[in-house]
């Protein structure tokens, strides 16, 4: 053997698995999406806002853009200069040194943009004529709020939903589905039985009935119901995974160096059945996010002002004549859905040994 | 056999008992009564008087702990009553046969057009595997099957019942008659399926999309095994061996999926009833949800889980039918 040859070590089942990854166009396009809508969501008071991103004011630099993720982030000052929200010409009229750096689109998502609030633009049509146009991207709602902007701050509601969700979901089905799988006997029987009840009550009454005794629903809690109801498929196949590895060799030989029932699940199981239980999660993100936005179609999304993609198609659906406030949201949830369900088909095919060969 | 049948449906039970228990702790804790949610809403003057709701509470039996009524509720259940609907005044099993035939109206073609559509579309897609027309049904499908339903209601609706409004083209919008109950035979037939085109098409679409997946899945596992290698050696031209060998190797998992379609034969789509008012069980569901009415959710939630388990149960036992190397022992 030469030198070379024995450097070159082989590469691991993940490194293994993302070069494999790699070379699949769709499932490439769908994660550089998903990684784009994190990058909207994260940076949305920057894309669209009435508020500066920083601004100099009366000799100290503020950012009180960030106040559209948290009401509290909003500098005082600005509160005691009886600004009211309207930032441009009160910037101006107050401190005329004042300088700022504004959002790329200057529309809010919570309320329309009046006259002049911007110096020479229009007030935001309401009503049914708010056509898509330069200034409103993607139109206006029937009360003048900009959907472009709605949007963009959605996005984070949308991609948290999915992640936060089935984050709980992946926790609970691992945990049941491994003691099941591992203990069998009598914890088997019950985990089982279990899992088969919460499968078998419709998960959407389920989630209807939860958040209606909820007191005060925010996103949060929805997040955390529907990852509450979602984790049945997870457990099952954990469980499967779990009943077979734990018949195998290196199990046997990590109880033989005296490993406790908790470090054999985790160290050396869990790694092992990993690949098959994130096929599932991934397409359950998909899913989360789907249930996330019927549940704001059908009226139970988040309160206002938080607008997910969901509640937009509510608001569309008595004014079916204004039909940008469908096909923006409306494609804007379906291509998600869609990215989350390639990667997930990838990933399937990259880390499932028999379809792995089978496309050799 | 017997015994493992009388096992399946003593644990259903249980999983019943357990199901109802929850349903029914839920129903009860959600916030307001049947009486302040129909009464308070509409109108506030109507509010009933603090003693009228105590005697109203005290009729319906909501006086009493959650605990207590889940067990009159299931002493009735058990004699064959399902109770009176608070709100519709009409017994909770009149109410679940006025709806079900429309929503079986509903799910039953959208299955039928399902496996009559899916079948020939995942063997299609199974016989011209690779080449450049399935991968492009393919991925046609697997779009289609990414595609939310309410989303595709609501651009259906925008499409044929306000772009398309006066021509021909036009469907109507929602509702599932416009014609009055005296109208002919005939009239209201072709009426309701005017109503039912836009419908079906969103609960086909979807299943559609899945079930041709699964074939053509399930078909991809069947061409590796070795008794195709051997049906071709011994001379079987291509469509025999793709029908009379492989296809019917795949019927186990169609069967499975046949039995895990049933409760939402009956069941009826929540959102798809929802959006286009479909009078059928979906709706009542989420009517008597937010009504408050417990007698109507309870009776619909055992329904629907009594289905559920008879569904999987029944593709059990289509499965040992089907496979004789699998036993139910």
């Amino acid at each position: 053997m030469t030198d070379s040859q024995s450097r070159h070590h082989s590469r691991g089942f993940w490194a293994e698995a993302w070069a494999r990854f790699c070379r699949k166009p769709l499932a490439m396009a769908a994660l550089v999406f998903v990684t784009l809508l994190a990058a909207v969501a994260l940076f949305a008071p920057a894309i669209a806002g009435t508020k500066p991103v920083l601004c100099r004011y009366k000799g100290r630099i503020y950012a009180p853009c960030l106040s559209y993720f948290d009401r509290r982030l909003e500098p005082t000052i600005f509160a005691k200069d009886r600004f009211r929200g309207t930032y441009p010409r009160n910037l101006k009229e107050k401190d005329p040194d004042s300088w700022a750096i504004w959002p790329l689109v200057f529309q809010d998502p919570h309320r329309a943009v009046r006259e002049n609030e911007w110096p020479g633009r229009p007030a935001n049509p309401a009503k049914d004529e708010g056509h898509p146009n330069r200034i409103n991207l993607f139109g206006t709602d029937q009360y003048g709020v900009d959907v472009f902007a709605k949007m963009v701050h959605g996005t984070t509601i949308a991609l948290l939903v999915g992640v936060v969700s089935m984050g709980l979901a992946g926790t609970i089905g691992i945990i049941v589905g491994a003691l099941g799988g591992y203990f069998g006997g009598w914890v088997d029987m019950l985990t089982s039985r279990v899992t088969e009840i919460v499968m078998c009550v419709p998960t959407l009454v389920l989630i209807l009935a939860v958040i209606a005794i909820v007191e005060k629903p925010t996103i949060w809690k929805t997040m955390a119901i529907i990852g509450a109801t979602g984790w049945t498929g997870i457990a099952r196949l954990t469980r499967g995974e779990f009943l077979r590895l734990r018949q195998s060799e290196f199990v046997t030989a990590a109880r033989a160096t005296g490993a406790g029932p908790v470090r054999i699940m985790l160290r050396h199981i869990l790694p092992n059945a990993l690949a098959p239980v994130l096929v599932p999660i991934t397409f359950g993100i998909a899913s989360a996010i789907l249930t996330e936005s019927s549940l704001s179609f059908l009226g139970f999304g988040p309160p206002p002002p938080a607008a997910s993609w969901g509640s937009l198609l509510n608001d569309a659906r008595s004014n079916l004549s204004m039909w940008w406030l469908v096909v923006f949201p409306g494609i804007a949830i379906f291509l998600t859905v869609l990215a989350y369900n390639l990667i997930g088909e990838g990933l399937q095919e990259v880390t499932d040994p028999r379809l792995r060969d089978a496309r050799k | 056999m017997a015994t493992y049948l009388l096992r399946r449906l003593l644990l259903g039970l249980l999983t019943l008992l357990a199901i109802t228990f929850i349903v029914y702790g839920l129903a009860r804790n959600m916030p307001g009564t049947p009486l302040t949610v129909q009464m308070g809403e509409s109108d506030p003057s109507r509010k009933l008087n603090p003693e009228d709701q105590e005697r109203m509470k005290r009729i319906y039996g909501l006086d009493r702990p959650w605990h207590e009524g889940y067990l009159r509720w299931l002493g009735n259940v058990v004699r064959g009553d399902l109770g009176r609907s608070f709100s519709r005044k009409q017994p909770v099993t009149t109410l679940i046969g006025e709806r079900i035939g429309p929503t079986f109206l509903l799910s039953g073609t959208a299955l039928l057009l399902t496996w009559l559509l899916g079948v020939p579309l995942g063997l299609y897609a199974s016989a011209r595997s690779g080449l450049a027309d399935e991968r492009a049904t393919s991925l046609l499908l697997y779009v289609l099957y990414s595609f939310p339903t309410f989303v595709a209601a609501l651009f259906l609706q925008i499409i044929f019942a306000v772009w398309l409004r006066g021509t021909s083209w036009e469907l109507p919008l929602f509702g599932m008659s416009d014609l009055p109950a005296d109208a002919s035979w005939a009239a209201r037939a072709a009426d309701i399926a005017r109503h039912a085109i836009l419908p079906v098409t969103c609960q086909t679409y979807v299943s559609l999309a899945y079930d041709s997946r699964f074939i053509k899945a399930n078909m991809e596992e069947a061409v590796r095994q070795d008794y195709i290698r051997t049906a071709r050696a011994k001379g079987a031209g291509p469509s025999r061996v793709l029908f009379h060998h492989a296809f019917r190797n795949t019927l186990i998992p169609l069967v499975t999926l046949l039995g895990l379609s049933l409760p939402g034969l009956i069941g009826g789509s929540v959102i798809i009833e929802q959006i286009f008012t479909w009078p059928g069980m979906g709706r009542l569901f989420f009517e008597s949800i937010r009504e408050r009415d417990y007698p109507t959710i309870m009776g619909l939630t055992l329904m629907f889980s009594v289905l559920t388990l008879i569904g999987q149960l029944l593709a059990d036992l289509l499965y040992c039918l089907v496979d004789p190397r699998v036993s139910v022992e």
